[in-house]
């Protein structure tokens, strides 16, 4: 009887299927995949035994074959399951580097071969990892032919990111196998010296050993024989020896095969004196400088040994380990290279390429790139940097003080100018304390400030009046806003071209009085124009010239021009102008492939390079340095400057005095998503920094201001390398001066008398500034109407990480910067049409074009203010740094807003 | 090169090949691991050079040894049956370059390892590379296709032979006609003064946003080299300067002007009579879907989106591999034949569709470039503000999906909430990050728009009901 069981195996489908299959169905193993890609894109291989990618070092020992030896990191968890051993094996069981070694035909002597390191790229697609192999060669005086090969390798489960980044890998480890070479070849040099004075030593005792035989036996006894013939062996030994120093020491003048190949010689293999004593000598001279112990000898402080003859050759000793075949300084700075590549090129390739991506077309936006790019000079192909010479790079060390005392600039410089509009930070470079600011750290400074401040140097009520409907006009053609109370007044002080003409002309420009802020300390010398012009009179002449001579339209609008110098100088003073005149200075001095290409002739340009004074040239070379002093000094004394005892202390955004990088931006986008969450008036916050006008976060906590400014501080343009335009933490008032330094400050609420001080900086500066109460969950600003900010800052975005948040304000800020850009160097836009078109309709074509580009009234205010800083950035040159001599102010009614 | 190398077998057989123009290829060979002898060399292709230079020729001993050190070690090997695994050797004691295709196959019988190799100077590693995933996924298309001919006993040098010319030829005009690593603007449409002077301002846009949905790969069809060219070099603008290496300017002075599936750009000529002949086949073997531009009559037609593309893709080299299974003979395997057996798996013989999604962003940067004054870096400048913005919102797409998903680990639900999110609503600009994003991280479009064998239109209708 057949039972169910019996009937269900013969019934079952699948293996009668696998039995009889059909012969026309094409097996799978000759087929493709009907979907090339695993239903997840994110998993790399599914076969993988290890967690990230590794670099594993193995070696073709002579006694056990191939083996893996370390690996980096050195973490049994990332290698996992996956077999060293046996991969190992498959990368060393072919010998790439396939050469000869030892004694060739017709020599009598061992030749040393330098070869080549061969690259090759494997993959085990069973084992789901794939490598690139670095081979190499190095030499051990005991070894069999006195070589030991090695391999590096970069094992990874993507086989795409092996050979997309395959010439970087080549490169990286070029370098470290050259740092590896280098150390063993001065050690195998060191290995010989030695061995040479063994030798020589030897042979001196066997001499003495022979001459005593000969007296005592006679020259033909057995013994005596014998012991010739070991002389005779010794001498031989010593001169393969000797040949054998010889070209290892010759190595560095050798011709090259790789042209890739990157030689790596950071000291010289040997000490070549003792080297040019152990060739140059007769066995006899060396003996006797050895056995007289000259300097050399003294150097090297080794005591030679009687040895065998032909000990070079016994196999039967341990192995040397790969430490103990290089000099430890080199084999140290081999890890330290090593580790430094698997930290470059762990993670994801996707992140990686386009990163390399993002960078290459950064740097050719180095004129609007300051505005929210972090600076990356100190991060440029820092795999490349950081190992090209042997010492550590030296990046980033501050200036020296023979650099702080080669003072750029003189008091005179600063002579007071009736008719100005600007202000400059020049505090920052004085002689001396270098802040003076009554944005000063310690309270009873800034109390000070504040009441020389109260005793009338300074008002800011009478110093910034607002200014005449027609300028305002003229500025932004809002009829509206003009005219009306001085509560919806708006004004612009820019060293515009017009609005300056209009200054002047207009007997209301006497309203810009020049009040002076003093500084701290000198306050009978370094009294400072708040409002000043950072022209001198000259430089003024020129400038009122210079706005006749330069004629926008005619620079542009021309055929045919051609500037005779070769690189034109940077330009002080034209910003004013709507319009940028020249080909940007950083494409032209940074970039020489683009210098042919632009061309300027207008002779009157010439006019206002003139006006540039050296002082403000120095200016311009150092400001980035002293900026990054100031932030030294600042967090110097930060145990004064902050009377807070909050233990509550939020991470600061950004380190002082080291460079605002990436990843701290990446976190701060964390904070940033949690503020547009709860802050629905986010967007009025953003809209304040991208328009120029200050933000002061108030608050209690320094814990939660600091995350508020932290937060906010990705939106800030114009950042600095440093971070140098936010204050997140400051205990005391700010004054006016301030506001032009720093567009975000974190701000203390205190419960003491200073804080009457502090009320009273933010009542008098309410107009000018934007304040975000952090306790009381306010906002009072000018309102923002638009839809751009609510892309960039969506209360209900579904963007779940603050990183991801990040990458999409990034990329709207990259939009942004090129509309800015767009803007700017729009030339017809600030150009009348015609000679019967005045200023009025330039802005209106202005206006129109921003509304054209989709941008509402309040969003073409960003547009303009990142304009203005591309043109003052230009101007100034990108050396500047984030001191702007240009302190903006915009008059607009702010309202309070709630959550 | 280097000597002293081993005697060749004298059993080795060569094809030489006459190539229009120098070839940067030494050789090329194919390998087997014979179970008694070891590693040896069955066949030897090497290109006919009328002046060769001496210090680049490879003696046939060399190329042997060079081949058989291919092989060497993959006694080891264990990979899945039917694996095509690739090597890459950079041997600079011999001054080579050596890619190498290793797979199994049945000789006499026996089941061996062989090697598929081509064999390139070292000093052409920069210009080979960017070019490596080209020659690996055709090599590998013609091996799946050996495999068979292996196993059923048939010649296989001759079939290895119908792609192996080829990749020879492709690699000879990529060195002549390839496209710079830097593309000066100049050269270009984009430095017309006004939208619209050489090229129609609708058909520029249309043209520009399609090449950017079909992942920077196009064609350009046209009589006119030097306007083709000029398209050539526009459509290069967008792209990185590897992806430049890897794309064509058409030859006008060669009569060989043929497609090559797998380039990004490339720009081709049509014939006499006005006309030109695409290889269906290898349009579809092609990586990405293509935009075919003709410069004559201003049109744009663009093939599937990416998930179905692939999904056509696979199932006609499926098709093909089968219907080679089924030949009962050697002689019924001609391309031909296969040709005809294709037909009937044919999926849409109109692959070619027209650009039905309307882009903002390549429109208002078009639109918005020709505002800079030309003959400046001024544009060259806007352009690279236009590249970060699409890299970083391509970046921005991976990095919503990623956390949405739990890196693939759940499906994707919420592309109603992408698009409001980062501000892609409009499809045209949608597929332009998204086909970004496809060549950042493959297989996207597949998880993305879930099952992969939906048509566009049935997408369409599914994403309208969304």
């Amino acid at each position: 009887m057949i039972g169910s069981p019996d009937v269900v195996a013969f019934t079952k489908e699948d293996d009668f299927g696998e039995l009889f299959p059909d012969p026309c169905v094409l097996p799978e193993e000759f087929s493709v995949p009907l979907f090339t890609h695993a239903a997840n894109p994110w998993t790399k291989t599914a076969y993988a035994k290890f967690s990230k990618d590794f670099i594993l070092i193995s070696e073709f020992s002579e006694q056990v074959g191939p083996q893996p030896l370390l690996t980096i990191p050195d973490d049994s968890k990332v290698c996992g399951t996956f077999d060293l051993n046996y991969f190992s094996l498959r990368i060393m069981s072919v010998d790439y580097q396939a050469s000869f070694v030892g004694h060739p035909p017709g020599s009598s002597y061992p030749k040393l071969n330098f070869v080549e390191d061969s690259k090759v790229v494997l993959g085990d697609s069973k084992e789901g990892a794939f490598a690139y192999v670095h081979h190499l060669t190095l030499y051990d005086l005991e070894a069999r032919g006195f070589v030991r090969p090695f391999c590096i390798a970069y094992i990874s489960a993507d086989e795409r990111k092996i050979m997309q980044q395959f010439q970087k890998l080549s490169s990286e480890f070029s370098k470290a196998s050259e740092c590896l070479k280098s150390g063993n070849r001065k050690a195998f040099a060191n290995e010989l010296l030695k061995k040479l004075k063994d030798l020589e030593y030897t042979r001196s005792v066997l001499h003495k050993e022979s001459e005593l035989q000969k007296m005592n036996n006679g020259c033909y006894s057995t013994q005596a024989i014998e012991k010739a013939n070991e002389l005779a062996n010794m001498e031989k030994s010593i001169y393969e020896h000797k040949d054998l120093l010889r070209q290892i020491t010759s190595y560095p003048s050798r011709k090259r095969k790789d042209p890739e190949c990157v030689a790596y010689e950071p000291e010289k293999p040997t000490d070549m004196t003792d080297v040019n004593l152990a060739l140059s000598s007769t066995p006899s001279e060396l003996e006797d400088k050895t056995v007289s112990g000259d300097e050399a000898n003294d150097r090297l402080s080794y005591t030679p040994q009687l040895i065998k003859a032909r000990s070079a050759k016994c196999f039967d000793k341990r192995l040397k380990t790969l430490e103990e075949l290089c000099e430890t300084t080199f084999f140290q700075h081999t890890m330290e290279q090593l580790k430094f590549i698997e930290r470059s090129f762990r993670g994801d390739l996707c992140y990686m390429y386009t990163s390399q991506i993002d960078r290459a077309l950064v740097r050719r936006q180095q004129i609007t790139n300051f505005l929210f790019e972090e600076e990356e000079d100190w991060q440029e192909d820092g795999l490349t940097k950081r190992f090209e010479a042997a010492g550590p790079p030296a990046v980033n060390q501050p200036p020296s003080a023979s650099d702080m005392l080669a003072e750029p600039m003189s008091l005179e410089s600063y002579s007071s100018c009736v008719d100005t509009i600007q202000i400059k930070p020049e505090p920052e470079f004085v002689e001396g304390p270098p802040e003076s600011s009554p944005s000063d750290f310690t309270q009873e400074t800034s109390e000070e400030a504040a009441d020389t401040e109260t005793k009338g140097s300074f008002s800011s009520d009478r110093s910034i009046e607002p200014v005449s409907p027609g300028n305002l006009q003229m500025q932004y053609q809002d009829t509206e806003v003009v005219g009306m109370s001085s509560s919806s007044e708006e004004c612009t002080t820019l060293a515009d071209n017009a609005f300056l003409d209009q200054c002047e002309a207009d007997p209301s420009s006497a309203l810009y009085e020049t009040p002076s802020v003093q500084t701290g300390t000198d306050r009978a010398v370094h009294t400072f124009p708040l409002l000043e012009n950072d022209l001198d009179m000259n430089a003024t002449d020129v400038y009122q010239t210079g706005s006749v001579q330069v004629d926008t339209a005619c620079c542009m609008g021309q055929e045919g021009f051609i500037h005779e110098e070769p690189l034109p100088k940077p330009l002080r003073g034209g910003c004013g102008d709507m319009v940028v005149k020249q080909e940007p200075l950083s494409l032209l001095q940074r970039d020489p492939s683009l210098q042919g290409d632009y061309v300027l002739g207008e002779p009157a340009l010439e006019s206002p390079s003139t006006a540039l004074s050296l002082p403000e040239l120095n200016s311009n070379t150092l400001s980035e340095e002293m900026a990054r002093i100031n932030v030294e000094d600042a967090s110097d004394t930060t145990s004064y400057m902050s009377t807070s005892t909050s233990s509550d202390r939020a991470p600061s955004p950004f380190c002082h005095g080291n460079p605002v990088t990436l990843k701290q931006k990446k976190r701060a986008g964390q904070s940033a998503l949690r503020f547009i969450r709860q802050y629905p008036f986010a967007q009025q916050a953003i809209f304040c920094l991208l328009t120029g006008r200050t933000l002061v976060v108030l608050g209690a906590e320094e814990g939660t201001v600091r995350k508020l400014v932290n937060a906010l501080s990705i939106f800030v343009p114009n950042l600095g390398k440093y971070g140098e335009t936010v204050q997140p933490w400051l205990s005391t008032p700010f004054q006016l001066t301030d506001l032009q330094r720093w567009k975000l400050i974190g701000l203390q609420r205190m419960a003491s008398p200073t804080e009457s001080s502090i009320l009273h900086s933010l009542i008098r500066y309410s107009r000018y500034i934007g304040i975000l109460d952090a306790d009381n969950k306010t906002m009072r600003c000018p309102p923002y109407k638009g839809a751009l900010l609510g892309h960039m800052a969506d209360h209900r975005t579904q963007i779940k990480r603050g990183s991801t948040y990040f990458l999409h304000v990034q990329s709207m800020l990259t939009q942004l910067t090129a509309k800015a850009f767009l803007f700017t160097f729009c030339h017809h836009f600030h150009l009348p049409l015609s000679s019967a078109e005045d200023e009025e309709s330039v802005v209106t074509h202005r206006t129109s074009f921003l509304h054209h580009l989709g941008y509402t009234e309040e969003e073409s205010k960003i547009v303009h203010f990142l304009s203005e800083l591309i043109k003052q950035h230009y101007i100034q040159g990108p050396s500047k740094g984030t001191s702007q001599s240009v302190l903006r102010f915009n008059y607009t009614t702010s309202y309070l807003y709630k959550i | 090169m280097s000597s002293g190398c081993p005697p060749q077998s004298p059993a080795v057989a060569k094809t030489e090949v006459t190539l229009d123009g120098p070839c940067p290829v030494l050789a090329s060979t194919f390998a087997y691991w014979d179970n008694i002898l070891g590693p040896r060399v069955r066949h030897i292709w090497a290109p006919k050079q009328e002046a060769p230079d001496p210090s680049l020729l490879l003696s046939d001993g060399e190329v042997t040894f060079l081949a058989n050190h291919t092989l060497n070690g993959e006694i080891l090997r264990s990979a899945e049956s039917g694996a095509v695994d690739v090597k890459f050797f950079v041997l600079a004691e011999k001054g080579v370059l050596i890619v190498s295709l290793i797979f199994d196959g049945e000789l006499k019988g026996d089941k061996n390892t062989c090697a598929l190799s081509i064999i390139l100077p070292q000093a052409e590693l920069g210009f080979y590379l960017p070019l490596h995933n080209v020659c690996v996924e055709r090599l590998k298309h013609i091996i799946r296709k050996a495999r068979i001919c292996m196993q059923k006993g048939y010649n296989i040098i001759s079939v290895l032979t119908s792609e192996i010319i080829p990749v020879m030829e492709l690699l000879t005009s990529m060195k002549t006609h390839s496209v710079p690593e830097e593309v000066d603007i100049k050269d270009t449409v984009l430095n017309d003064d006004d939208i619209g002077d050489s090229c129609h301002e609708d058909f520029l846009k249309k043209a520009v946003s399609s090449h950017l949905q079909t992942c920077g790969c196009s064609i350009v069809v046209g009589s006119n080299p030097e306007k083709v060219n000029k398209m050539v070099l526009t459509l290069s603008l967008f792209l990185t300067p590897t992806e430049r290496k890897g794309s064509r300017l058409c030859q006008a002075d060669s009569s060989s002007c043929r497609y090559d599936s797998g380039l990004f750009v490339q720009g081709l000529l049509k014939d006499a009579t006005g006309s030109f002949v695409l290889p269906y086949r290898q349009v579809l073997y092609a990586p990405y879907p293509t935009t075919h531009i003709d410069v004559d009559i201003n049109t744009v037609k663009q093939m599937p989106p990416c998930h179905e593309h692939t999904y056509h893709q696979r199932h006609y080299q499926r098709a093909e591999l089968s219907a080679l299974w089924r030949a009962a003979s050697k002689d019924l395997i001609s391309a031909d034949n296969l040709t005809l057996a294709h037909d009937h798996f044919t999926p849409d013989l109109n692959i070619f569709q027209d650009v039905t999604h309307r882009d903002t962003l390549v429109r208002s940067f078009i639109d918005e470039v020709f505002l800079l004054k030309p003959g400046l870096q001024l544009r060259t400048v806007y352009l690279s503000h236009f590249l970060l913005l699409l890299h970083r919102k391509a970046l921005t797409l991976l990095r919503y999906i990623e956390d949405e998903t739990q890196k693939g680990k759940k499906p994707f639900r919420s592309l109603r909430s992408l698009k409001t999110d980062l501000d892609l609503t409009v499809e045209g600009d949608l597929n332009i990050v998204m086909a970004m994003a496809e060549k950042l991280r493959a297989g996207l479009h597949s998880f993305v728009f879930g099952k992969p064998f939906y048509t566009s239109v049935q997408e369409r209708d599914l994403l309208t009901n969304f």
